[in-house]
This record gives structure tokens, sequence and C-alpha cells, in this order.
């Protein structure tokens, strides 16, 4: 029930991670973070089986950063991704595969490019303009085809973001707390809140005051 | 003194040496001269063929010049065969890093990682250390062309100019000489040419003596190695003989 | 999801004409009914030979880049290019190696010989069982359609135009009837000295 929606705007690459941890119908934490930062330029938002998200998250970061020691400079979010892969690809084969599905997130400061890339435990990567995984992607996939443009503005792309957490506050069955933001762009990784949203399109559940005043 | 120290694995003597190293230091010495110059579009690699015999068949592969990655070449002085299986190994760790992490190794990175397992050879029991001395000649999108030379110490080091194998002292005073940091690749190249001659036991040049190797970017602009035919050693070869008769008059 | 090839979708075809070889496949990757993404390929290109992959996409990414890296170092060691042959013979000792855990994928190879440039095409099982045949093969989730479509559409020595308009027409056909398969198409026409790339426009349902 985890949410991670990514999107691409002009010149940077927007991450929304919902911040319930629920089992069954309990919620159990209401403010968790299911985003690593793996180097200056590249973010990873992880969602799936307990246990293998965090072990997982940790295992990736820790090998991006030897890298980084080793040879002195940071690996690409490209190659991030692609290392990522790889590494999922391996596990599939295992006994027990790590059961992890994940959207990274980069910037490219030589190209001065964004990138998102979606990648499932299965080990399957695509590079994308947006991306979701889990229930999430159902219910907003239509909302950022019908609206996702090329070379939106950060403001554009975040107003987008709060448009699909809305849709999502209102279809999906267990409140997940709200989610957090993360934005990659030339200045690094940072957080950042949403715009609130007044009336969300397309959901049809709300009833516009009109109506009200008419009943 | 020695013979308690060397015989057998890399151990070090007395006065702190490492017998087998410098043996195999002393094997390379005799080898063909290679030699790298780095120009600001490019690099050549150029080095001594030894024809030992004329019965010996020409080979047409290049003996001296292996190619590791797409953009790495490298020159070779030693032991052929030891060369080999390092170059093997090369091109394996560049394909590995390809494949892993969908991005060409970056130069330094495969040198450092090849110079990694030679170390190994100077310090693990019951092995010999390679006899080879490595010339690369490298690009890559972070820190454009770089020349590197290796030894079987497992030691490298960035050049603008170097050389290794026989005469190699004189090469390298030859270099340090002529050598401009402004030099163009083709300059470069007969930069290359003339030293070889200078060194080289022969008296002229010909395509069956000599090898080059360069790494420039092509007609379309993308980085490429190129292990030259020897029609266009040939050409440079040509180009190289016409300044000199010049400079006679 | 019990069928592993079936998780992601896609299909490739491959035809025979007349000094010329034609491939081509969908663009689609998906999670069971659900489209990821239309600009999925599936065919490689390793200096001059063709190779589609179709089947579970982690597998197809898997062996798209472990083919990369044989192919480079067979033409480093070799200091020659790789014959379409060849190709095949390397790709069914590969998922042969894997004859108990195999990798979940339909394969196809096309190109022509370097030397004699006769037309080479073939298709493989998931465990690399070599299929020739000297008209078609396919492969993928519309495999079924484009056998149909293939056998009515196909005639031997097209020229390259018509051979794009034949592989063209028979992949479209057969997507627009596997919910799997489609969201745009790519064909490459391989000639001696000329190879063409299109990509095609179809429906994106």
């Amino acid at each position: 029930m985890d949410i991670l929606i990514g999107l691409q705007t002009a010149n940077e690459v927007i991450l929304v991670t919902s911040r319930a941890i629920s089992r069954g119908v309990s919620v159990l934490k209401h403010d968790d973070n299911k985003v690593v930062k793996l180097n200056s330029y590249t973010a990873m938002a992880y969602s799936g089986e307990p246990g293998d998200v965090s072990n997982f998250a940790e295992y990736i970061q820790a090998n991006v950063a030897l890298y980084g020691l080793r040879h002195g400079i940071e690996m690409t979010p490209n190659s991030v991704a692609a290392f990522t892969r790889s590494e999922l690809a391996r596990s599939l084969r295992t006994r027990k595969p790590y059961q992890v599905n994940l959207l990274i997130g980069g910037f490219h400061p030589r190209e001065a490019k964004p990138m998102l890339a979606w990648v499932d435990y299965l080990g399957s990567k695509v590079d994308l303009p947006y991306a979701a995984h889990g229930y999430a992607a159902y219910y907003i996939t239509a909302t950022l085809d019908r609206y996702w443009k090329k070379g939106l503005t950060l403001e554009q792309g975040l107003k987008l973001a709060a448009q699909c957490v809305s849709e999502l506050q209102t279809r999906m069955p267990i409140d997940f707390k709200g989610c957090d933001v993360h934005i990659v762009g030339k200045s690094g990784i940072q957080s950042a809140d949403l715009p609130p949203i007044v009336v969300a399109p397309g959901v049809a559940n709300k009833p516009s005051e009109a109506t009200l005043a008419s009943a | 003194m020695s013979r308690r120290y060397d015989s057998r694995t890399t151990i070090f003597s007395p006065e702190g040496r490492l017998y087998q190293v410098e043996y195999a230091l002393e094997a390379i010495s005799h080898a063909g001269t290679a030699l790298g110059i780095l120009a600001k579009d490019g690099i050549v690699l150029a080095a001594e063929k030894k024809v030992t015999s004329k019965l010996l068949e020409q080979d047409i592969s290049a003996e001296k010049m292996y190619a590791l990655s797409k953009h790495v070449v490298c020159a070779v002085a030693g032991i052929d065969s030891d060369a080999s299986r390092l170059v093997q190994r090369a091109r394996n760790m560049a394909q590995n890093h390809l494949a892993t992490y969908d991005e060409e190794i970056p130069c330094d990175i495969l040198v450092k990682q090849l110079c990694d397992t030679m170390q190994g050879y100077t310090q693990y029991g019951g092995l010999r250390p390679f006899g080879v001395s490595f010339i690369y000649a490298g690009w890559d999108p972070v820190q454009g062309y770089q020349l590197y030379q290796s030894n079987p110490s497992g030691n490298y080091s960035g050049w603008l100019a170097t050389s290794v194998g026989a005469n190699n002292a004189a090469a390298q005073t030859l270099l340090k000489q002529e050598f401009k940091e402004e030099l163009e690749l083709e300059d470069a190249v007969q930069l290359a040419l003339k030293v070889l001659s200078k060194t080289m036991d022969s008296a002229t040049l010909t395509s069956t003596k000599i090898e080059l190797a360069t790494v420039g970017s092509g007609a379309d602009g993308e980085v490429k190695y190129n292990v030259w035919k020897p029609a266009d050693i040939e050409v440079a070869l040509k180009k190289h003989k016409e300044a000199e008769e010049a400079q006679k008059k | 999801m019990s069928n592993p090839s079936e998780i992601n979708g896609g299909a490739a075809v491959a035809m025979v004409g007349k000094d010329c070889v034609a491939i081509a496949s969908d663009l689609r990757l998906g999670l069971q009914s659900v489209g990821i993404s239309g600009d999925f390929e599936k065919i490689f290109e390793y200096n001059g030979v063709y190779l589609a992959l179709t089947g579970l996409a982690t597998d197809v990414q898997t062996l798209s880049i472990d083919f990369r890296k044989k192919h480079s170092l067979y033409e480093l060691r070799e200091e020659r290019r790789m014959e379409p042959q060849t190709m095949a013979n390397l790709v069914s000792s590969t998922l042969y190696s894997k004859r108990f855990g195999p990798y979940f994928v339909g394969p196809l190879v096309a190109g022509l010989n370097s030397s004699t440039s006769k037309p080479y095409i073939c298709s493989f099982d998931s465990i690399g069982c070599i299929e020739h045949a000297n008209d078609f093969v396919v492969v993928g989730t519309a495999s079924d359609q484009l056998y149909g479509i293939c056998e009515s559409l196909y005639e031997p020595n097209l020229e390259p135009e018509d051979l794009f308009e034949t592989i063209s027409q028979a992949l479209m056909s057969a997507v627009d009837r596997d919910a799997l398969s489609g969201w745009g198409g790519v064909v490459y026409i391989i000639e001696k000295d000329k190879v063409t790339k299109r990509y095609l426009k179809t429906r994106q349902d």
C-alpha cells in the first residue's frame, strides 16, 4: 500500500513517497521516510517487503558510497540505476530474492539533465518521464498521462504531484499519512512541501459548493 | 647475498629489495621500445617490433598494441605471453564494468584495477611477477585524454610523454626536449616516429618494424582507438622522412 | 503472473527478403495489463548482427548486456566480425547453460553473412534450441497471431521496400490482436551496406 511517485520536470525530478507504515488494517508509523540519498545527485525511493527494503537500500547506498571513495568520482545517476538493476536481477535467481520496487531520481550534473528510472523487484529498469509503483499506479497513471507535459516548471510539477496525492487521498482505503517530497536538481537533493490543492480535478465524490447550496 | 632471497617467492632482501620484481624490470629493459605521447586532441602510442629472423612469419595482427576497451588501448613492453594474459584480464574488467554500470570504464580505474592484480603477483607465495610494462592511452568524459604507464610491481603513474623498454633513457631525454603542451595529435605521431628512429638500432624505419596506435576523435566526433594498418604507418613514415630531409638541408 | 514470459509482454518477427533481412518488434513494456513504457526496444545490434529478445523484461536486459559483453570480447580476441550463425550458437549455448533455471525469453537472430551476404534468420526457445527458417520466424506473446498473418502475407524474394511493408503490416496486425503487445513498433531492414531503422506508430490501447 506504500505510495511511490516520480515525475520529471524540465530541470529536476520530483519523488513523492507516503509517510505511513501499515500492517493489515493498522497504521504502525506516520512519519516514515522511504527515500534514501545515494550521492549528491541521486535519490532512491523504495517500497516492498519490510525487512528487504531497508536492507537493500542500505546495501545500495553503501556500494554507491564505496564506488565514490574507491574511484574518486561519484557514480552518475544512470550508472547507479544500472548497478541497482543488476543487483536485483542477480538477487532474483537466488533462494530468497529481494522484493523491492524502486524509483531512482537523479540529475546528471555534466549534461544538466534530470532522469527518472523505474525499477521493479524482478530487475526490469525503464527510464520514464513519470512513474509510480503499487496501487498508487492504478489511480494516478491516468492523471499523469493526462496532465504531464514535457518541460514542466518545478512549480507546475509540484502542483501535479499534489493533484496525484489528493486523488490518492480520496481513493486509497487506508490513510497513508500524507507524503514526503524530494526534489533532485542541479543544487542536489532537497525536501519540499506540496502546494495546497483547493479542488482536486477529476474527484467526482467531492460535491461542489453549488451542489451543496441547492440541496 | 641475492641467492638467499631471490630464488623462490617474492620476499624482501635485507636491503629491502624485491629481487623478483627487479628481475622482471630487467627483462623489460631488453624488450623493444614503446612510447606514448599525450597531445591536445589525442594520444599516440608507438612501439618497436623486433624482427628476430627473416624466416619468422610476419603476423597480420599487431603484437604490441592491444585495445582494452572502447576508449583505452595499450602498448606492451616485455614478455608477450605475460602481456596477453593481462590484456585478457583488462578486457574482462572493462566489459564487466560496462555490464554492471552501463558506462565505459574510466581509464584510470581500469589501470588501477589491472595494477592491483599485478601487485598481487609480487606478494603472494608461489607466483612470479608479470614481466610486462604497459603504456596506456585512454579517454573518458570526465578526465579527457590520459596517458599512463605501469610496471611489474603494480605501480602506475600518469605522464605527458613516456617510454619503456630498451633505450628508454635515450627516448625519455628526447621526449623531454621535444615535448610541448600544445602538441596536436598529428605532430605527436611525427614526434613518436622521430624518437623511435633515434632509439632503434636499424637505420631506416619501416612499417614492419614499428607499430602505431592512437586514441582520438573520429570524423563523427566520437572518441575511438585506432591500431594503425601498415599502409597508414607508411604514410606517416613518408612524412617523417620528408621532414628529416628538409632538416638536413 | 504464473507465466514469467507473459508478465511484461512483447513480440518480434524476422523475415528473409531478396539479399536482405528484416527484423521488427513492438515497443511495449507492461506489468500484466498495465502499460508502463512505450519505448522499450527489444532489438539489439551487435556490429551488424541483430538480436530480438522478447519475454521477461529483466531477462531481456540481463541477456542483452551479457551478449554485448561476450560479443565485444569475441571481436577483440578474434579481430574479426561475429557472423549471424556464430551469434546464434552463442545465444543457444548461453541459454542452455541455464537449462534448469532458464531465462524466460524468446530470442530471434537476423543478419547477413559478412562475406557472402547470405541472409540468416533463426529463433530459439527459452533453453536455446535453434529453429532455422528461410522465410520468417516469430516470438513473443503475439507469436500465434504472427504465425497466422505471416503465413498469409509472406512471399519469397521481396525487395527491401516491399519487405518493410510486409513485416510492418504483419507486426501491426498481430499486436492489435494481443493485449500484451503493441504501443508502437520498430523495424530494421538490413541490406549489404545499408541498414534502415524505422519506427511504426500503432494503436495506443
